[in-house]
């Protein structure tokens, strides 16, 4: 057992350092890849991903990791960051990765074009190239849709005790209130975080998911949730899942005032990208019809490229409603704002 | 209580001067442990000020000092009565299927707290197949009971090994004296095995104030969430590392509660293993009723969730690359584990001399553990860039040295992290040496080198092993530190479990909290079966 411990004792720090010599190859720096932070962990990107790889033989290395880590590692690294693209699901991150000078414009204006204005950075820094909804999910034997048009209406005392939500540490909450501080002001905006918070069924627990459920189960009738959710359950081959999804339906508020609320998936240029020319190949490959369907099909997102042919017939009668066109840098902009606002109705 | 008094003076801290004390070394040990830590107290005191830390006073932060409070008593309570009442079972008593128990019952620990709580909610929520049945696991009140459920194996393990070490002498002495077997226990088994029931009950509490992801998923914000939301929702690193430090003194607080527990009784350290207890054998009814008692913790902890798990894993696509997610943790966690045991050793040392740069060093680096994860990493981050700027520094341009992405890195973040889990049961393991063994070491000619390795070593090898099986296990379910520093298309089951679970998809994120479960069970029936058998022999030697 010594002889044993004392082998282990010298090999280790041998083991160690190969080992990290093993680990540092992933930056060095070969003409023929590219280096991908991301946020996101979806099927539909390892497809993005290989069929990149196909078209240009460009290898792809991928971090994934939270949206806040992964903004911390970059800045840590600084220059010698061995990032190309940074790739988070919430405008609000990306705001602040831009602001702490992680990105660099990408010079790729020309592919830009085919989106929305508002889904890119006015200096081109970063830009969203799918986008989701923030809905509002009901029962459909409880509730009438016609009762419901505005996400001002959740704050409305006809739904005390009748709203599920998820806690407001939660990225699409703190967005979705950036937004209507924005549309509203701050004092209405709290005025409704508020309504809403004194009309919970219950304190806020669980995902999206979970409060789709609660609602389907009549723990409450409406509940705020992304449209992709439902959509995977509604899709789902596990027909409990399906059942939760018959027994309720989606409502796109806001259509007659601003639009729906929409958050993107968004990616920039790494400041200090090693591979910078693969990166701009990359992130115009995320705009193409390939990727584009890849997300529609995949993840059930709406493709940021608009009329974007899909195969998925449910995205598609989900889709075509008018979208909030607030700029998505404002959402980060005014997320501290919106945290606070939470932070001060006790909307845990 | 005067010999108590005694023993205390003897076992003052001068008691291995001349000994095998590696002070310096152990310092230095202790110091990187608890560089991060003290990274995170540099950015809380050079960082931008912002009126953030008065907002949050006047608003969020006294709920959720009440959630801290309640969630880390009610995982106490439970992990306390249940660990120990296990551990004294499973030590004293003989009865059908306690020899299976004995390592089943360290198995909830490869559970990860937060995979608990997410089955556990899916299964007690308004649609899931419990409802009605069972009440909705949330709260703080659920959240201490997920912690208490899937940690209470660190009270189990360290009092199952006090106890069985135990002479039998004073619980018998009570029982001939006309003590209820109850009354024995807690006047005579109980006080002997209280260290060890506190080094565990400091890790439980340590680890649920620093979780994240339950207390979220559950509804319980505790202030590890206000410390995220100062990082996530405010954009201010300085403000997480402030709300981090407040943390780390309640954590501070539980462990000088934990000294004085150990101080207190500390006679259990010269008790020695003078004639362990015999088995005593129960009737069948009280077999089944142990049996069925110690069945609980399992069902709680592990088995109920992890078929949850599997459940709904059948029905999920599965997640990709789990053959190497498999491999990259068994690797992290393995050399975790072995490093972790000799660190954890060497800081034990150096407690023991009781010199006061020794312990404070130890102290600061059993820290890390309370610190939240993403904040150590965050700790950890800053330290690598001030290392790199003097590299840059020193020469004279960009270091091309790299500290992020590396394995190297992730194993100094895993230590920092993780030590206190290896200080604990070394420590306890050290304080079965006493000072006359020393002694009459060093009257027969022994050098310190001959000391440690031929009378010590044999004596502390089943605490050191298990220490390094605890922070295996650690690293096995650990997150954001290998989140946020592990290289490229470097993915463990732990990551890939979240990753999955995180974005609401539970299916997928089953079968890898299964296999971190497994990868950490075949140590684990390892180690038990070894510590039993090292036990058996000591038995038999004494007759």
């Amino acid at each position: 057992m010594l002889n044993t411990t004392a082998r282990w004792a010298l090999a280790l720090p041998l083991c160690i350092l190969a080992l990290s010599a093993c680990g540092d190859g992933g930056e060095a720096e070969g003409p023929g890849e590219v280096n991908i932070f991301s946020a996101r962990h979806y099927a539909s990107d390892d497809a993005v991903y290989a069929a990149f790889t196909e078209a240009t033989g460009i290898a792809v290395n991928v971090i994934e990791a939270d949206g806040d880590l992964l903004i911390e590692r970059v800045r840590t690294d600084a220059e010698r960051s061995p990032a190309d693209v940074i790739i988070t699901v919430d405008a609000g991150r990306l705001y602040r990765a831009a602001e702490a000078g992680l990105f660099q414009p990408a010079g790729i204006d020309d592919a830009l074009e085919a989106i929305p204005a508002s889904l890119h950075h006015s200096d081109d820094l970063w830009f969203g190239f799918a986008t989701r909804a923030r809905v509002i999910a009901y029962a459909k034997a409880r509730v009438d849709p016609a009762e419901i048009q505005t996400y001002q209406d959740l704050a409305d005392p006809r739904f005390a005790g009748r709203v599920c939500v998820r806690s407001s540490n939660n990225v699409y909450n703190q967005s979705l209130l950036a937004a209507l501080i924005e549309r509203l002001g701050p004092e209405a905006a709290e005025a409704w975080a508020r309504g809403v918070m004194e009309n919970m069924a219950r304190p806020p627990q669980g995902g999206d998911i979970d409060q789709i459920r609660a609602v389907a189960a009549g723990d409450c009738d409406v509940a705020l949730v992304n449209h992709y959710y439902w959509a995977r359950i509604a899709r789902s081959d596990n027909p409990a899942d399906r059942a939760v999804a018959e027994a309720t339906a989606l409502i796109f508020p806001s259509q007659q005032s601003g639009g729906t609320h929409v958050n993107v998936s968004g990616a920039g240029l790494a400041v200090g990208a090693p591979n910078a020319d693969n990166a701009r190949e990359f992130l115009r490959f995320l705009l193409s019809e390939e990727a584009q369907r890849a997300f529609a099909e995949l993840t059930n997102e709406f493709p940021a490229v608009p009329d974007t042919a899909y195969d998925n017939a449910l995205l598609e009668e989900l889709d075509g409603f008018e979208a909030d066109r607030l700029p998505v840098n404002t959402l980060g902009e005014n997320a501290a704002e919106a945290q606070r606002i939470f932070d001060r109705v006790g909307w845990q | 209580m005067a010999v108590a008094d005694i023993h205390d003076e003897v076992a003052g801290p001068s008691r291995t001067r001349g000994g095998f004390a590696p002070l310096w070394g152990a310092i230095a040990v202790a110091g990187i442990c608890a560089a991060p830590l003290i990274a995170v107290a540099v950015v809380a005191m050079f960082g931008p000020w912002t009126d953030y830390l008065t907002h949050i006073a006047g608003t969020r932060l006294p709920a959720w000092l009440v959630n801290t409070a309640l969630v880390g008593a009610i995982a106490a309570a439970v992990a306390g009565t249940g660990g120990a009442a296990a551990a004294w079972l499973v030590a004293r008593y003989a009865f059908f299927g306690r020899s299976s128990f004995e390592w089943l019952l360290a198995l909830p620990l490869a559970m990860p707290a937060y995979a608990a709580a997410y089955a556990w909610y899916d299964l007690t929520q308004a649609a899931g197949p419990l409802a009605g049945i069972v009440p909705t696991v949330r709260g703080p009140l659920g959240a201490g009971l997920i912690f208490g459920f899937t940690l209470y194996p660190y009270v189990y393990l360290l009092a199952r090994e006090a106890f069985a070490a135990q002479s039998s002498e004073a619980y018998d002495a009570a029982r001939t004296l006309g003590c209820g077997p109850l009354e024995a226990f807690r006047r005579a088994a109980l006080p002997m095995a209280r260290p060890a029931i506190a080094a565990g009950l400091a890790l439980v509490m340590m680890e649920s104030l620093a979780d994240f992801g339950a207390v979220v998923h559950l509804g319980a914000p505790t202030l590890s969430v206000g410390i995220v939301r100062a990082w996530a929702g405010e954009g201010s690193v300085a403000d997480a590392a402030r709300l981090a430090l407040v943390l780390v003194s309640l954590a501070f607080l539980v462990f000088f509660l934990e000294r004085l527990q150990r101080r207190r009784a500390r006679q259990s350290a010269a008790s020695g293993r003078k004639r362990p207890a015999r088995r005593v054998a129960l009737s069948p009814a009280r077999s089944a009723l142990a049996a069925a008692f110690l069945l609980l913790p399992l069902l709680a902890g592990l088995v109920i969730p992890l078929a949850r798990l599997g459940w709904l894993a059948i029905h999920a696509p599965l997640a990709r690359d789990l053959a190497s997610a498999l491999w990259h943790s068994l690797l992290l966690a393995g050399l975790s584990g072995t490093i972790a045991a000799v660190l954890g050793l060497t800081a034990a040392y150096a407690l023991r001399t009781g010199r006061v740069a020794a312990v404070v060093a130890a102290r600061l680096a059993g820290l890390g553990y309370a610190v939240p994860g993403a904040v150590a990493a965050v700790g950890v981050l800053a330290l690598f860039g001030w290392l790199q700027d003097g590299f840059d520094a020193l020469w004279d341009g960009p270091f091309p040295v790299l500290l992020t992405g590396g394995i190297a890195g992730l194993l100094f973040a895993y230590q920092s992290r993780f030590a206190a889990a290896a200080i604990g049961p070394a420590e306890s393991a050290l304080a079965r040496i006493t000072p006359t063994l020393d002694g009459a070491a060093r009257t027969l000619g022994a050098r310190p080198l001959d000391l440690a390795l031929k009378v010590h070593w044999p004596l502390v090898r089943p605490g050191a092993l298990l220490a390094g099986l605890l922070v295996f296990v650690e690293v096995l379910k650990e997150l954001p530190a290998t989140m946020i520093l592990r290289p490229f298309n470097f993915d463990t089951l732990a990551v890939t479990a979240h990753n999955y679970a995180s974005d609401e998809r539970l299916g997928s994120a089953a079968l890898p909290a299964l296999l971190i479960a497994l990868a950490a069970l075949g140590p684990m029936v390892w180690i038990a079966r070894q510590m039993t058998r090292a036990e058996r022999l000591v038995r038999e030697a004494r007759g």
